[in-house]
């Protein structure tokens, strides 16, 4: 049996009063694709902060290949997780060029050859270089996007979290980045941890899945059971039709 | 699927816009968002799908003349119910717009006002068009709240917008828009921002008001899978121009598909489908000659 | 205002390039577009050669001003505005045009000592508090808040009282009073910025948070603070002027603003010439700074 790339037991977060993450555990295979879907207030984004490092407020057991994660993450942990937010006007500094970007995670660590990382982290996720020097506000959503997903590939980790990072752009837009992440996940044999509140995104992206609500955990199934409209519980169900348009009753 | 309901004969269409134009003067030159754009509205939900910059949403807002400073809104017909709203003086285009054509923004949050309770905005919008007492005005905006399921119509017409969830906000923001009987609803967006269960309540009443009151709606939506499942009608829009309009239903019928115009075709083609999982989705390429 | 598309010249379209080919390329293309838009205004324009003004007349004062300004001519003592004396001459004889040339000198001094010192300061206060929180955010507030809690210019005659009358006391006093609005603005700004996803980003990446607050806070604070600064301008050279009306600023004979009004008013009403030129002086240059501010606040604000 190989060690989980993401293991989590018994995950607790509490904000105040609202206990917005109940007894969570789930585990993801190296190289695999897990699907995070829920409601707001589900607590699906708030499992992906915890997992990065960004939410300090939790217990239980989060284990990154195999290793316990102490609550404040050192070092390594982030040249192994990085993650792609959801919306791709807000994740670029506005004063900060591409090149600015790209660079700074590359200076952090201490990883020379800059140069050269930064054009090939550009041509992986399909920008001209002639992007290179651009601010955030000469691009558009989706190339946007493909930077943020460049700034986490630059450090090359074996695993990415992804929230919502379709979510924001058109369709057509959208196709073209998920076949990105896809494409990319097939190269480099990434694990991805993808939240998302659209069932035939995840159902397109992932191989299994877990549908949250009130930040527990109501079913974890197989994508084929998804595609085959099988899941075992009511609510599973109800988002199932839900996302597949608007029915008249009759 | 209910049948298109075209509006009765000898009954002019609820709204008719010939050729409406939406232009922008910036610095950098014209923008035209809207370019010339054609359709007529009946007792019926007609949706307006496109995306990012297809000039939907600009074509909503140049009906109501919510157009902001740049643009510049010009149509050769504007007409509500056979008359003329580009004839029509500014002061009288005023009074028909809440009135008789309302519209649904996507975000509740920013089209309240935080300060003031959400049952006395509503009551508020109904004595301005309906010159009621206050008395009445409260009964009726509690009647409007419980129209758009509200379970408890007297507690939530205290609160104030910040202390009522995104799906409460926006049956708020449609019982302000619907308390003047107006007969053209503009939804823009909607539902975006509320998850998909809350979602499909809205979308009940909206669909109830169009059967039971036979209220002309305007749809617009990014999103095909809910304009498809929910329209009678639907306008393709890319870049300005409207590439098709067609029934709904055809839009869902795979077998028709060969049928639709390339780019709505390609956008239908894009999606995820849970039922024709493909390794690779298809991108959509873009035709300069669609523009032309 | 001249059109830009018509000037088809090699750096225009070096400049406004969609496709910079360096970093240096990039920022300077931003800064032209800022300048491209800040030319569109023409208050902030009248505010901008207002100030280029100042400058020039500072840096060549003694080109400019037609005598000495501290040579005192007892004979010719309050003598009116005529074309020997442009702006008339004070009670010692000296000619007012050249001393206000010369003051222009002492109020650059000031403000530019004050800004140097008050800008760091306060960003630097302002991002720690808002980046940090906790008690770090606490203990700089209310700090903050007590130099806030007394008014601009008693609280620097204050300073100036304990440190004595002079011009580097004034400004110590000026700079010591004028930075907790700075922090104030600062850390309001932090607040917002560190909840945004380019922040989580860095954080993501393993930097430092004195890297996370240099790098990457401080320079989104940097155009309000800037825009401040500029506001802050006409304030500084008012505190400055108020200082030397109340003889405890620049001392004699310093050609100082404020100091040659408080001179001068024992003649308001006989000889106006004497108080009201530098007033004027004072009244122009706090315009002017103004004017820019608000120009460069709606440029920099633009993204």
């Amino acid at each position: 049996m190989t060690t989980a790339a993401i293991s989590v037991d018994k995950l607790n977060v509490s904000f105040g009063d609202s206990h917005v993450v109940k007894d969570l555990s789930f585990e993801v295979r190296p190289g695999e694709s897990y699907g995070l879907v829920g409601e707001s207030g589900s607590g699906k984004s708030t499992v992906l902060r915890v997992l990065s490092g960004l939410n300090h407020e939790w217990s239980g057991q989060v284990a990154i290949e195999g290793k316990s994660q102490p609550k404040h993450r050192g070092k390594a942990f982030h040249r192994a997780v990085q993650m792609v937010f959801q919306d791709p006007y807000g994740s670029l500094h506005p004063k900060k060029t591409v090149d600015d970007a790209l660079a700074e995670p590359l200076a952090i660590h201490g990883i020379g050859d800059a140069q050269a990382r930064i054009g090939r982290a550009l041509s992986d996720v399909g920008l001209p270089a002639s992007f290179r020097f651009r601010f955030p506000h000469q691009l558009s959503g989706g190339q946007r996007q493909r930077v943020a997903i460049a700034r986490a590939l630059v450090l090359e980790p074996p695993i990415l979290l992804l929230d919502e990072p379709t979510s924001a752009l058109d369709v057509s837009i959208q196709a073209e980045v998920l076949n990105l992440l896809s494409a990319i996940r097939k190269e480099r044999n990434l694990t991805y941890i993808l939240v998302s509140h659209d069932l035939a995104v995840v159902g397109h992206m992932c191989e299994r899945l877990m549908v949250m609500q009130f930040g527990r955990c109501v079913e974890e199934m197989d994508v084929e059971a998804l595609a085959a409209r099988k899941p075992q519980t009511a609510y599973a169900q109800q988002l199932l039709t839900a996302s597949e348009g608007f029915r008249r009753a009759g | 699927m209910t049948e298109i309901r075209a509006p009765m004969a000898g009954e002019p269409p609820l709204l008719e816009v010939d050729n409406l134009k939406v232009d922008f003067h910036t610095a950098t030159g014209i923008v035209h968002a809207v370019r010339g754009l054609s359709f007529s509205l009946g007792r019926e939900r007609l949706g307006i799908v496109g995306e990012s910059g297809s000039g939907k949403s600009m074509t909503g807002r140049a009906i109501l003349d919510l157009i902001p400073h740049p643009g510049v809104v010009t149509a050769d017909r504007m007409a509500f119910r056979g008359r003329d709203l580009v004839q029509m003086e500014r002061k009288e285009r005023r009074k028909l717009r809440g009135r008789h054509i309302s519209m649904v923004m996507q975000d509740p949050k920013f089209s309240l006002n935080p300060v003031e309770t959400v049952g006395n905005q509503i009551a508020e919008a109904y004595r301005i068009h309906r010159k009621a007492g206050g008395r009445e005005a409260r009964e009726r905006s509690l009647a409007m709240l419980e129209a758009v399921q509200i379970r408890e119509p007297a507690r939530v017409y205290d609160l104030y917008p910040h202390e009522v969830s995104g799906g409460m906000g926006q049956r708020v923001m449609i019982a302000m828009m619907l308390i003047a009987e107006p007969e053209i609803l503009i939804a823009d967006e909607p539902t975006s921002a509320l998850d998909v269960t809350v979602q499909l309540q809205i979308l009940k009443i909206l669909d109830e008001l169009v059967s039971e009151r036979g209220m002309g709606l305007i749809f617009i939506s990014h999103d095909l899978h809910l304009v498809q499942s929910f329209c009678d009608r639907v306008i393709v829009m890319y870049g300005g121009k409207v590439m098709e309009t067609l029934p709904a239903a055809e839009l869902a019928d795979l077998s028709a598909r060969d049928r639709r115009h390339p780019y709505t075709r390609g956008l239908l083609g894009c999606l995820p489908d849970l039922d024709h999982p493909q390794a690779k989705l298809a991108t959509l390429t873009r035709d300069p000659a669609w523009l032309a | 205002m001249s059109d830009t598309s018509l000037k088809s010249g090699g750096w225009h379209d070096w400049l406004i390039t969609n496709e910079p080919g360096s970093r240096r390329q990039a920022r300077l293309g931003q800064l032209y577009r800022q300048w491209l838009a800040l030319r569109r205004n023409p208050a902030a324009m009248a505010g901008l050669f207002i100030v280029l003004g100042l400058l020039l007349v500072a840096a060549f004062a003694p080109l400019v001003a037609p005598y000495d300004p501290l040579v005192q001519s007892l004979g010719e003592r309050l003598r009116p505005p005529s074309s020997a004396n442009w702006f008339g001459t004070d009670a010692l004889g000296r000619d007012i045009f050249s001393r206000v040339v010369y003051g222009t000198r002492v109020t650059l001094v000031i403000v530019l000592l004050v800004v140097i010192t008050v800008g760091p300061i306060g960003l630097l206060i302002g991002c720690a508090a808002g980046y940090l929180g906790g008690w770090v955010d606490t203990v700089l507030m209310r700090i903050t808040d007590v130099f806030l809690a007394f008014p601009r210019l008693v609280l620097a005659l204050a300073f100036v009282a304990a440190l004595g009358p002079g011009l580097e006391n004034a400004v110590i006093a000026i700079a010591f009073t004028a930075w907790p609005p700075y922090a104030r603005v600062a850390r309001a700004e932090t607040l917002v910025i560190r909840k945004a996803d380019y922040i989580s980003a860095v954080r993501l990446q393993g930097a430092s948070q004195w890297r996370i607050v240099w790098r990457h806070v401080v320079p989104m604070c940097m155009p309000s603070l800037i825009v401040r600064t500029t506001f802050d301008m006409a304030g500084i050279i008012l505190t400055a002027a108020g200082l030397g009306f109340l003889g405890l600023g620049a001392q004699p004979p310093i050609p100082e603003w404020g100091a040659m009004i408080s001179a001068g008013r024992e003649q308001i009403f006989d000889q106006w010439w004497v108080a009201t030129f530098p007033g004027l002086a004072i009244c122009v240059v706090a315009l002017g700074f103004n004017l820019l501010g608000d120009g460069l606040r709606d440029v920099m604000d633009a993204r």
